[in-house]
């Protein structure tokens, strides 16, 4: 069994190798599925965690101060809130304008035979 | 000398400088014209800055003075960006060869300085009319199909727009009689508030009346389309600035646009269709401070609009190079452009940064301001909308327009680098973006309300004084960016298109015709059967048959009593007067007892009358 586990993991670490080193000429222009390497996702974690772990050397100025008892005021002056904020405002965006397209997407010729 | 051309250059409105060059430049030739138009705006950013505070030029127009020149910081703050940026996408059209396409562009910057230094309603009016001409002139010059039925849709709308401002504009006129482009003047009569409001908020491309951008400008030319994305929607946003600072409808109308824009970029999958709801996005968020109204806000506003002309030409200018050299404009067919146009790509990623607000560009010293003013005022919804607003924008110009055009799938495009011209005009505006984020105080000196800003006007105050608001701005980009990578799969692009509330005109109009159509007939041909299948025909029969009828029945009694009751002899005397009616042929008696007994009705109505 954990013979089978490993045989699978070196075969996939070996395409995601074969992946890496494909030049751009060879992929075919028809294929749109971005590759996007596995050290710009380590870059990208990296930078993104600093930017929090930043929070802790900086004095950030209180949001909201008179409306005590709101609590997305509250929640303003959370630590990590502009992180967790980015995060959920983006995904969300993406999701409801992924769950809008089901009605709002037509074909391109959709408007053609119209004035 | 220079006392004589300061003065003159004080009593003439850079709009009549502009038009009046528009049309000097027709008749020369190619290279003179391309330089001429150049100097022209290189020239209008001179007279802006040679104009002196306060209101003249007032030539009488039925009876009004009118206000050609009302200067002041929030006039000359748009003076200079209208004059600037029209420098900049004129030096990046140097290729162009359109001898209509330089003189439209300048009669249309020419128009928008004219609203923008206008002080009466007259003269605002005009020029709005104006704008609306010139600039359609930038979508037709396309020459297709598509661009010419765009153009007529845009011309429409803004037709429509202008007749529901001038609306307003008259009512104000009835209920004051004055002209003065102020708020006072304008909030005198609620009605006549109200359609000037919408007439303007349809030039803003406001929600709902906001498909006419994404539907027109990306069907105009290449040089049109970096044109047309600087003028319109400002110039409304001026107007509002002037006529509705603080009116508390804007901040709604400003966080539902500046949401509306998002979801639609992430949907779209042209690059300038995704840079037209960028527009509506940044609108959006001017139309937002505007409605908050401080003294902070209004600055900000007047400063976002100045950063925000600055980086979409750039982001414009940059999709249409991308045009130029691939005569691609889709997503889907675009992608690995780095390797062959790569300068293109680095000026597209200052524009990016800078449309983000990423610190260190113009994007965070001018968008900041008016979330500031958000946060004083303790809109706390509004405070969120703009952020989501701020964060949105990150994702669908500041990495999906870069991300699917230079990176993403290689898709063997080996277009050269974009012409010299267009890398100059490209570069004069990203050399703005970081010039302007590097010296805040440049900008904050130009803008109205500066004497609040003083505090901030130094690249220390900023960015070292306030190092938390630069930390916290990068974390909210960086997690943006993360959620893009994160949700890559999905936002992979379909050969599709996005419907719009342009749909109610384009569809809806046919759907409405077709209804008309089925609806009317319908009950043409219901009232076809009835009146003239059913009853006229029976209307004649019974007028044919009524005499024989009544007679019969008023002689029947009689046979039946004389004849008793012979049926066949009785039906017989029917046939009889049927027939003597059908020919008209009596027996002398039956006529005169007719006579004698209409004789007897007329003088019985005659003696009741009397």
């Amino acid at each position: 069994m954990a013979t089978k586990k490993k045989v699978t993991r070196k075969n996939t670490t070996t395409n995601k190798a074969k992946a890496k080193t494909k030049t751009p000429e060879e992929t075919s222009p028809a294929m749109d599925n971005p590759y996007i390497s596995a050290s710009f996702w380590k870059a990208m974690w990296i930078i993104c965690s600093i930017s929090v772990l930043l929070e802790f050397f900086i004095h950030r100025h209180k949001h909201f101060e008179d409306l005590e008892s709101s609590v997305l005021g509250n929640i303003s002056n959370w630590f990590g809130f502009y992180g967790m904020f980015g995060l959920i405002a983006c995904s969300g965006s993406i999701l409801l304008a992924k769950g809008l397209s089901v009605f709002l997407k037509a074909n391109e010729d959709y408007y053609d035979d119209t004035p | 000398m220079r006392i004589i051309t300061m003065t003159l250059l004080n009593n003439i409105p850079p709009a009549f400088l502009l038009i009046i060059g528009a049309f000097v430049l027709l008749i020369l030739p190619a290279r003179a014209r391309k330089v001429g138009a150049i100097a022209l705006a290189f020239f209008g950013v001179y007279a802006v800055s040679q104009l002196v505070e306060g209101s003249n030029v007032t030539p009488e127009f039925l009876g009004f003075d009118l206000t050609l020149l009302r200067v002041d910081s929030t006039s000359k703050s748009f003076g200079y960006i209208f004059t600037l940026s029209a420098f900049g996408a004129l030096i990046f059209s140097w290729s162009e060869r359109c001898r209509l396409q330089n003189t439209a562009a300048l009669v249309y910057v020419g128009s928008a300085l004219g609203v923008v230094f206008a002080g009466d309603m007259i003269s605002w009016y005009l020029f709005w009319e104006l704008m609306a001409i010139s600039s359609t002139f930038l979508i037709l010059a396309r020459n297709n199909k598509r661009s010419r039925l765009a153009a007529q849709r845009y011309i429409l709308v803004h037709l429509g727009g202008g007749l529901v401002l001038l609306t307003g504009i008259l009512l104000t006129i009835h209920e004051t009689g004055s002209i003065d482009f102020t708020k006072e003047n304008i909030y005198q009569n609620t009605v006549a508030k109200n359609f000037i409001l919408i007439g303007i908020l349809i030039n803003a491309a406001a929600v709902p009346f906001s498909s006419w951008l994404p539907d027109a400008y990306p069907e105009s030319t290449i040089f049109g389309g970096v044109i047309l994305s600087a003028y319109t929607t400002k110039t409304a946003v001026y107007t509002l600035v002037r006529g509705f600072p603080g009116e508390e409808i804007l901040i709604p109308i400003g966080c539902i646009m500046a949401v509306y824009g998002i979801i639609y970029a992430l949907l779209e999958n042209d690059i300038r269709r995704i840079l037209a709801y960028s527009i509506i996005n940044q609108v959006g968020f001017m139309i937002c401070g505007i409605g908050i109204g401080t003294k902070l806000a209004i600055a900000g506003v007047v400063a976002s609009t100045f950063c925000s002309i600055i980086y979409t030409s750039l982001l414009w200018m940059a999709a249409g190079a991308v045009m130029y050299r691939t005569n691609k404009s889709k997503c889907t067919e675009l992608g690995g452009l780095y390797k062959t146009m790569p300068i293109t790509m680095v000026l597209v990623m200052i524009g990016a940064l800078a449309v983000s607000g990423a610190p260190l560009t113009s994007g965070f010293i001018s968008k900041t301001l008016i979330t500031a003013a958000a946060e004083h005022q303790n809109y706390l919804w509004a405070w969120l909308a703009l952020k989501v607003a701020s964060a949105g924008i990150m994702l669908h110009t500041g990495i999906k327009f870069p991300f699917f055009v230079f990176f993403n799938v290689d898709r063997g495009l080996r277009s050269k680098e974009a012409p010299r011209a267009m890398i100059a005009g490209m570069s004069l505006m990203a050399f703005l973006c970081i010039y302007l984020g590097l010296n805040p105080g440049q900008l904050y000196s130009i803008i109205p309300n500066s004497d609040i800003l003083v505090e901030q006007v130094s690249f220390y105050a900023i960015y070292i004084k306030h190092f938390d608001h630069v930390a916290t701005k990068f974390q909210m980009l960086l997690f943006s960016g993360l959620s893009f990578f994160l949700f890559l799969p999905m936002l992979k692009r379909t050969r599709t298109i996005s419907i719009d509330f342009d749909w109610f005109y384009r569809k809806g109009a046919k759907l409405l015709y077709s209804g008309i159509d089925k609806t009317f007939n319908s009950i043409n041909r219901a009232a076809e059967h009835i009146v003239i299948k059913t009853f006229l025909p029976s209307l004649v029969k019974f007028i044919i048959n009524a005499p024989a009828s009544l007679t019969i029945m008023l002689f029947r009694p009689i046979w039946e009593e004389s004849l008793s009751a012979d049926k066949t002899n009785i039906k017989k005397r029917e046939q009889k007067i049927i027939s003597q009616f059908s020919s008209g042929t009596f027996p002398v008696a039956y006529s005169a007892i007719f006579i004698l007994i209409f004789i007897a009705i007329l003088i019985f109505l005659g003696r009741s009358l009397s």
